[in-house]
């Protein structure tokens, strides 16, 4: 702890270190207490390594504290997650008992004053190493409270302090397990004061005049002396409804049924929270456990449970009940906030919602990346000029109208045998796909270079040079053709016809 | 009662069969010389329409999308879609054409039958005033569901029949029946810029209409143009212009 790498490396050269990443470990944390909430609906973050779980009234149903702490130890450290867990009356002191675990046969009425502080490097070594170059979410630890007998149940990992005995085991542990502030804990060292036991010798006048208050009310919350505010961290609700069966159903008529009932339910809970989503998941859950998922997007958000049955309606066919579904599921996605609209008066808006609808239907048949919208994209390479965006997109804006542009533009350029006569000249002829062409008129050149400030400076070459032109043919027909390199350069010109003006 | 009542009278009920459903208005060119063929004096809107390249066109398809894109920018102000199988069309060329590209909407379909579903679906949505699709053939019964979807969604309908590469198609198939209102082929004709200009002219095209329901055929050259109409003629073609095999369906349609 605090320990510079370089000291820490020549103790143990083999150690692996990682950057401090406190943005990450608070990410993680966060994530570990959602996954907490399957064992009590109270956990909250403590920052920065730790959890706080309120178990009061929760131990009978894992058969009591201790199977309910080795339960939640053991699956967090089948996940890779070491955890010291302890249960106590109160926050404070199941903190405190977590971070500096007891010996059980040390008595606390035995006095043992003179007992030495614990490094709680030596409790949990993996932790303290991870820690001493920037902590990782290995170092966390668990501390469980509760309200509820008088000796100590001491675990591999864990502490369990009886209820209404937790003074008592506080007293023996270091100032540290208190939570002081770094400096109180600094002049507390500095003064002597060690365990808890001499520190709630001292008078607490004294004490708050020189530590502050801060000392005394973490003492204090640590006794039950004081009450302690815990920020519990609730979940969001999903967006998420179920449908089961007494009977496993199989015939389509009924799965069509309970799609609906599935849409109609989710789209209430939608409805009465104002919002709306653009992306539901249907699921149908075999009687031998597997599962059929069918997605649907709509291109607006969505809470009409007939438009959307709609639109599950096409997919049904490919579920394949096997021997029954006994239950379906919904999840919405992509849930947003919708603007209050009023339907149904005015034409104008019912026909943007059949757009709408028709959007919707097509994507879902044919896929969502096939029916898009054109933007442009600021880049001069014309085969890069348009990008896909979502049809109900808002307009983007067009293109340049000073630079003419084919109607048809093909993916790859299709290399051309042409005659030019001077360097700079559109070709006399060309060939393209077996056919002569003989050029009549041309327009020209418009120069298009690579974009050589999008690649490594190393990859640019003046040489990368298409010159456009755009010839027409003795028959009328109007090509976009170039020219690539420059001529006499390092590598022969090149002709290609890009696209078709018609 | 003389012949030409009666069979003024026999027209205007074929006319009626043949039309299901009260007409949504026409496009017109702009000209005499070619509303005075198309019945109704422009281009029938709330129908789809048939349009072929001849040549190197049959297989680019670049000459009847530019002028689909013209006719389609002007069917309407809603959006326009544009389904089709490959994926060489520029969006930045049909802007310049007059299809911004805030109206325009891609469908990248994998299959023929797809790109008429689509069209279907699209003709019939709200909002939509014209579809172009890309596709090989359409069959009789297909054609008929899409004029069915025109009717329904009163939008206008493009086809632009487009042959695969290397593919050479017989000439029956592309001559068929069709449930198209009217059938174009449109070829690349030489430009001529103003006098004494470099480079290329506005682009013109050798327009054929070659069949047309309750109008006559004809043969113009058409140049872009920038104005409310889609194209400016420049010059009827005469009869004898006409490529002979079109005549005999000519006279049998008129």
């Amino acid at each position: 702890m605090g320990q510079a790498l370089a000291d820490a490396l020549a103790l143990v050269p083999a150690l692996v270190t990682a950057d401090a990443d406190p943005e990450a470990d608070r990410e993680g944390l966060e994530k570990l207490c959602d996954w907490c909430v399957r064992f009590s609906p109270a956990v909250a973050v403590d920052a920065p390594d730790g959890l706080l779980m309120d178990v009061t009234g929760l131990a009978h149903l894992w058969g009591g504290e201790a199977a309910l702490v080795a339960d939640l130890l053991a699956r967090l450290a089948g996940n890779g997650v070491p955890v010291r867990g302890a249960i106590a009356d109160t926050a404070g002191a199941a903190w405190a008992l977590a971070r500096f675990p007891l010996d059980p046969s040390s008595r606390p009425d035995a006095r043992e004053s003179g007992r030495e502080s614990r490094d709680p490097a030596s409790a949990t070594p993996v932790a303290a190493r991870v820690r001493s170059v920037g902590a990782e979410l290995a170092g966390s630890r668990l501390a469980l409270t509760r309200v509820r007998d008088d000796e100590l149940l001491v675990g591999p990992d864990w502490t369990i302090s009886p209820p209404g005995a937790h003074r008592a085991w506080l007293k023996p542990l270091p100032v540290d397990a208190l939570r002081p502030e770094p400096e109180a804990a600094a002049q507390l060292r500095r003064l002597g004061v060690r365990t808890v036991e001499q520190l709630t010798a001292l008078p607490r006048a004294q004490l708050a005049k020189r530590f502050g208050m801060g000392l005394l009310t973490r003492l204090d919350q640590a006794m039950g002396e004081a009450e302690e505010a815990l920020v519990f961290r609730r979940p969001v609700p999903p967006w998420f409804e179920r449908l089961a069966f007494v009977e496993p159903i199989s015939a389509p008529d009924d799965l069509a049924r309970v799609a609906a009932d599935a849409c109609a339910k989710i789209c209430a809970r939608l409805e009465a929270s104002g919002r709306a989503a653009r992306r539901f998941e249907l699921v149908f859950h075999r009687l031998n456990g597997t599962s059929h998922a069918l997605t649907a997007g709509t291109a607006l958000a969505a809470r009409d449970p007939a438009r959307l049955a709609r639109l599950f309606a096409p997919k049904l066919e490919a579920v394949d009940p096997g021997f029954g579904i006994e239950a379906v599921t919904i999840e919405a996605g992509r849930v947003e906030g919708t603007p209050a609209r009023q339907g149904g008066l005015t034409g104008e808006t019912d026909t943007a919602e059949d757009f709408a609808g028709f959007v919707d239907r097509l994507s879902n048949r044919l896929g969502e990346d096939r029916v898009w919208r054109a933007a442009p994209v600021q880049t001069w390479v014309p085969e890069k000029a348009v990008a896909h965006a979502a049809p109900m997109s808002a307009p983007a804006g067009g293109w340049d109208p000073e630079r003419p542009r084919p109607v048809r533009l093909f993916r790859r350029p299709e290399a051309i045998e042409a005659t030019a006569p001077v360097p700079d000249d559109p070709p006399l002829f060309f060939r393209w796909r077996g056919r002569l062409h003989r050029v009549r008129r041309a327009e020209g050149p418009e120069r298009i270079a690579q974009e050589w400030w999008k690649k490594p400076l190393a990859d640019a070459s003046p040489e990368r040079v298409r010159d456009y032109y755009r010839v027409e043919d003795t028959d009328g027909a109007r090509f976009w053709i170039f020219r690539t390199g420059l001529y006499g350069g390092e590598r022969p010109s090149q002709w290609f016809v890009h696209g078709l003006f018609g | 009662m003389t012949s030409a009542p009666r069979l003024a009278a026999l027209r205007a009920r074929v006319a009626a069969l043949e039309s299901s459903g009260p007409a949504l208005g026409v496009l017109p060119f702009g000209d005499a010389r070619v509303d005075g063929r198309l019945a109704g004096g422009g281009l029938p809107l709330g129908r789809w329409h048939e349009l072929g390249g001849e040549g190197m066109e049959a297989e680019t398809a670049a000459a009847p999308a530019a002028f689909a894109a013209r006719l389609a920018a002007r069917a309407g102000a809603g959006a326009v879609v544009w389904a089709a199988r490959r994926p060489d069309l520029h969006a930045p060329g049909l802007e310049q054409l007059g299809l911004s590209p805030d109206r325009l909407l891609f469908v990248a379909a994998r299959t023929e039958a797809e790109i008429l579903a689509a069209m279907e679906d699209a003709l019939r949505a709200g909002g939509v005033d014209a579809v172009v699709g890309e596709v090989e053939d359409v069959d009789l019964v297909a054609g008929r569901r899409l004029q069915l979807a025109c009717e329904q969604g009163r939008s206008t309908g493009f086809v632009l029949r487009r042959r695969p590469f290397g593919v050479r198609a017989g000439r029956a198939a592309e001559d068929g029946p069709s449930a198209a209102t009217t059938r174009w082929r449109i070829a690349c004709a030489p430009s001529e810029p103003a006098a004494g200009e470099p480079g290329l002219g506005r682009e013109r095209w050798k327009v054929s209409l070659e069949r047309c329901r309750g109008g006559r055929p004809g043969a113009w050259i058409m140049e872009a143009d920038d104005g409310a109409d889609p194209v400016r003629v420049v010059a009827e073609l005469a009869d004898r212009q006409l490529p002979a095999a079109h005549e005999d369906r000519r006279r049998a349609a008129g």
